[in-house]
């Protein structure tokens, strides 16, 4: 694995030659492009305190992990995640397969409504159009716990920074669902100086659930989707994906 | 991952990035101190500290970042941080014709849509000298009144939710969905109605609405009462909100509080009867007032609230004229140039607009004054002295939706 | 529209007034000079013919040419609105007093017009960025700052077809912009 020399204030994309090499499947007709690399880990040295016990947290040293990204390239790493299967990794092993089922019907979404669509995502929450028959209903305040990400509400430039932290706080495997309009392109405030133009400008996006706002019935039907995606083993990340993903026109 | 990584980052590791400009993330406490407020907030005590209530947190009023300068579990001081919602509404009215703004400024108070488009529409029409047929007004007091049911059976819910209860959320939702089915039904729209247009309404009372309403209302009252029945006695409940956050009339009307927060502190001030609008001076209602003004006053006022608004909308289901829906008007609308000012009464305080017009096909200058947005500011006031719990008790008491906060 | 309530405000602030007292529907606008905000919503606020307790709104206004601050304000007194503008801030450094001695509620209404203007209230002790963030160079609803796409509403109309949008052009964002380019 070859690294670029990042220097200080290098900011923008990852260094495309060391990212092609690797994550570019071999065949790129049905992949889809995208940007490969995440958005840039936010990368804040500890120069504020110092623990009493000189030997916690590591014995003060800088931990080796600064971003997931290393892990992911990392054969050791791989294994826990539910798309990896380590060798076997062009055939899916029955085991993999009932853990995608568990993950599919578990889904956890975090609790991160941010405009309207929030108030229609609870809505799909609640007695009437119930998403706890899909395992939907812990919707968890912390990111730790959570495994979706449904993006319900308007992005803004203020807002975009916290919710990248949230999205990149979630541990694998996660995945990410555009609820609304604004979401997915800008919507209604794409000519705004203060939004952003759909939020798979920062992060991947695995599901877009169009509408202003999408009736519950809709983002239920994106769930849905996404639950078929797992079981599928397809998802935004073409370097993840068993098979062909889906493709751009789609 | 390799053998030879340095212990200590440094500016020629490639794993560490280091950002000159991280423009979004301000350090707590900035430094130096930009205004006075924020040197006497960011000064800390022997004992105290400051804790981040980021934008997302478990409760549901959207994204507000309120920082907490704490003393062990009491809250000292706060600091509401807003702007994660700014959408620019403004600016991209000033860029839109006058019938786009009414869809521009649906999704501000999201929950009360047809509130947010009612003052700009009524000020459009003041600049246009446009009389609004009476059908029409009687319509937008039926579904308005329909909307503010809906928004406060809501708040009951996050009233509930905020502080831990997770069943009445369940059944605010299940009022609010038979409601919002039926404006659906009348406006196409669960939510961003986009239904009043300048001189009258969209589209006449339809079948489906009326069989909808009729069922609501046969079962309205019943429903208020047991919903409100889970709550009153509960003694969780009450015993966390009496006493809570309590303002009185003075600091209110300084504060400019407007809608249940300042009559449940006694001041009897509603922008229907003070400076009535639309039909509303033909109609027979009461005011609710509470003299408490803390937190379980303020929820008990809603409840009266709702109450009035069940009469409301059957005193025009009785009175409905026959008639237009709106009032013809040319598709491109120039108006005189001046200016004007409309406020109506929406679920949560005075909402109103002040519109500019230049002469020209779009409006010079579309200022939405929000009630959420006046609100938040007495919460620094009201919460020192209590409890970290207690700061979500008392913002949802205040019932702030940040879309309209943000704009 | 009241009468006998412009007749009081001619009578009381007559040497204040920058302009004619105009009455339209139900609002009543007076203009003053930034200086004399303080005095006139304090006589306002406190003498009991006029009774305004109620500032129902503080808004920012760029004409273009200069910058105005409207307040809004209502008494039990008349059932007309009351519409105080402060005319004549300059575009350049727009200052006016802050209210905030009046109504403590009017700290964040001036911070978004500071934020979205620029324009110092001298005076709040809080005037700081409210919806954009702290480092945030321009002041988004001035006259000169334009959203992304507004190129396409020059005179020119914007150098490639997708920039051609056929939304109905503004004159005067027009004007300002030859103003601005050129000036």
């Amino acid at each position: 694995m070859s690294k670029k020399t990042r220097g200080a204030g290098a900011r923008g994309g990852d260094a495309p030659g060391s990212a092609a090499a690797t994550d570019a499947p071999a065949s790129t007709a049905l992949a889809v492009r995208g940007t490969t690399s995440v958005v840039e880990p936010i990368v804040v040295p500890n120069t504020l305190w110092r623990a009493a016990d000189p030997t916690a947290y590591g014995g003060g040293q800088e931990s080796d992990i600064t971003h997931l990204r290393e892990h992911e390239l990392d054969p050791e790493f791989r294994r826990d995640n539910a798309r990896w299967t380590g060798p076997l990794e062009v055939i899916p092993t029955k085991a993999d397969y009932v853990l995608d089922l568990i993950r599919m019907n578990s889904l956890w979404p975090l609790l991160s409504g941010l405009a309207c669509c929030a108030i229609e995502m609870m809505s799909a929450a609640t007695s009437k159009n119930d998403m706890d028959r899909w395992g939907m209903f812990p919707f968890r305040a912390s990111p730790r716990q959570a495994d979706v990400l449904i993006v319900a509400g308007t992005l803004t430039t203020k807002m975009a920074g916290p919710l990248v932290r949230l999205w990149e706080q979630m541990p694998e495997p996660k995945w990410c669902v555009a609820l609304g309009d604004c979401t997915c392109s800008g919507g209604r405030y794409k000519r705004s100086y203060s939004t952003i133009e759909g939020i798979d400008r920062v992060m991947p996006v695995d599901v877009y659930v169009p509408g202003c706002p999408p009736r519950p019935e809709g983002l239920i039907y994106g769930m849905m989707k996404l639950q078929q995606l797992i079981k599928d083993r397809r998802g935004h990340w073409p370097e993840r994906a068993i098979g062909p993903t889906v493709p751009d026109e789609v | 991952m390799t053998a030879t990584s340095p212990r200590h980052a440094s500016a020629d590791d490639p794993r560490v990035i280091l950002d000159e400009q991280v423009g979004v993330f301000e350090p707590i406490p900035p430094y130096p101190p930009r205004t006075e407020r924020e040197a006497e907030f960011y000064t800390l005590k022997d004992g105290e500290m400051f804790i981040n209530m980021g934008p997302q947190h478990p409760s549901t009023h959207g994204v507000l970042r309120v920082v907490l300068k704490l003393d062990g579990e009491k809250v000292v001081d706060l600091d509401p941080v807003l702007g994660y919602l700014h959408r620019g509404v403004e600016k991209l009215c000033e860029n839109a014709d006058y019938h786009q703004v009414i869809s521009q400024v649906d999704p501000l108070e999201y929950v009360s849509s047809l509130f947010c488009e009612w003052p700009p529409v009524m000020a459009f029409e003041k600049l246009l000298d446009v009389e609004v047929p009476r059908r029409a007004e009687y319509i937008r007091v039926l579904s308005g009144e329909l909307n503010r049911v809906a928004s406060h059976a809501l708040f009951m819910g996050w009233m509930a939710l905020d502080l831990g209860g997770l069943t009445p959320i369940l059944w605010s939702f299940i009022e609010r969905d038979e409601i919002v089915e039926m404006l659906a039904a009348l406006t196409g729209q669960r939510m961003l109605f986009n239904y009043f247009r300048i001189g009258g309404v969209n589209g006449d009372l339809n079948h489906e609405f009326m069989s909808r309403l009729g069922d609501w209302m046969s079962k309205a009252t019943t429903q208020i009462e047991a919903n409100a029945g889970l709550l009153n006695e509960n003694e969780i409940f009450v015993r966390r909100m009496r006493g809570l956050g309590t303002i009185d009339t003075a600091t209110a009307l300084r504060m400019c509080m407007t809608g249940p927060n300042l009559r449940a502190t006694g001041v009897p001030f509603d922008v229907r009867r003070a400076h009535p609008y639309s039909i509303y001076p033909e109609l027979d209602f009461d005011i609710p007032t509470r003299d408490e003004g803390d937190c379980l006053a303020r929820y008990l006022l809603r409840i009266d609230e709702i109450r009035q608004s069940i009469r409301i909308i059957d005193q025009c289901l009785h009175q409905m004229p026959d008639g237009p829906i709106a009032a013809k008007l040319p598709r491109l609308l120039r108006p005189r140039p001046g200016r004007a000012y409309a406020g109506i009464e929406g679920p949560r305080g005075q909402y109103a607009a002040y519109a500019i017009s230049d002469g020209t096909d779009q409006p010079f200058r579309m200022r939405i004054h929000d009630p959420s947005f006046i609100h938040l500011q007495s919460v620094g006031l009201l919460m020192p002295g209590n409890l970290i719990a207690d700061t979500m008790a008392v913002m949802a008491s205040l019932d702030p939706i940040m879309g309209g906060v943000d704009k | 529209m009241d009468p006998l309530f412009r007749r009081r405000l001619e009578a009381r602030f007559a040497e204040r007034l920058t302009g004619p007292i105009r009455q339209r529907h139900d609002e009543t606008e007076i203009r003053i000079a930034p200086g004399d905000v303080p005095d006139t919503l304090r006589a306002l606020h406190d003498e009991p013919e006029f009774g305004f307790e109620f500032l129902a709104d503080l808004a920012g206004v760029d004409t273009g040419e200069v910058m105005q601050v409207v307040y809004h304000l209502w008494s039990e007194t008349t059932p007309d609105w009351l519409r105080v503008i402060a005319d004549g801030l300059s575009r350049d450094d727009p200052r006016v007093p802050s209210v905030t001695f009046l109504w403590k509620g009017a700290e964040w209404m001036e911070r978004e017009a500071y934020d979205m203007f620029g324009i110092t209230f001298e005076g709040n002790r809080d005037l700081r960025r409210i919806y954009m963030p702290p480092d945030y160079q321009s002041f988004p609803l001035r006259k000169d700052f334009f959203l992304a796409d507004d190129a396409a509403r020059s005179p020119g109309g914007g150098v490639r077809h997708m920039e051609r949008t056929h939304a109905p052009s503004n004159t005067k964002t027009a004007a300002l912009i030859r103003k601005a380019t050129s000036g």
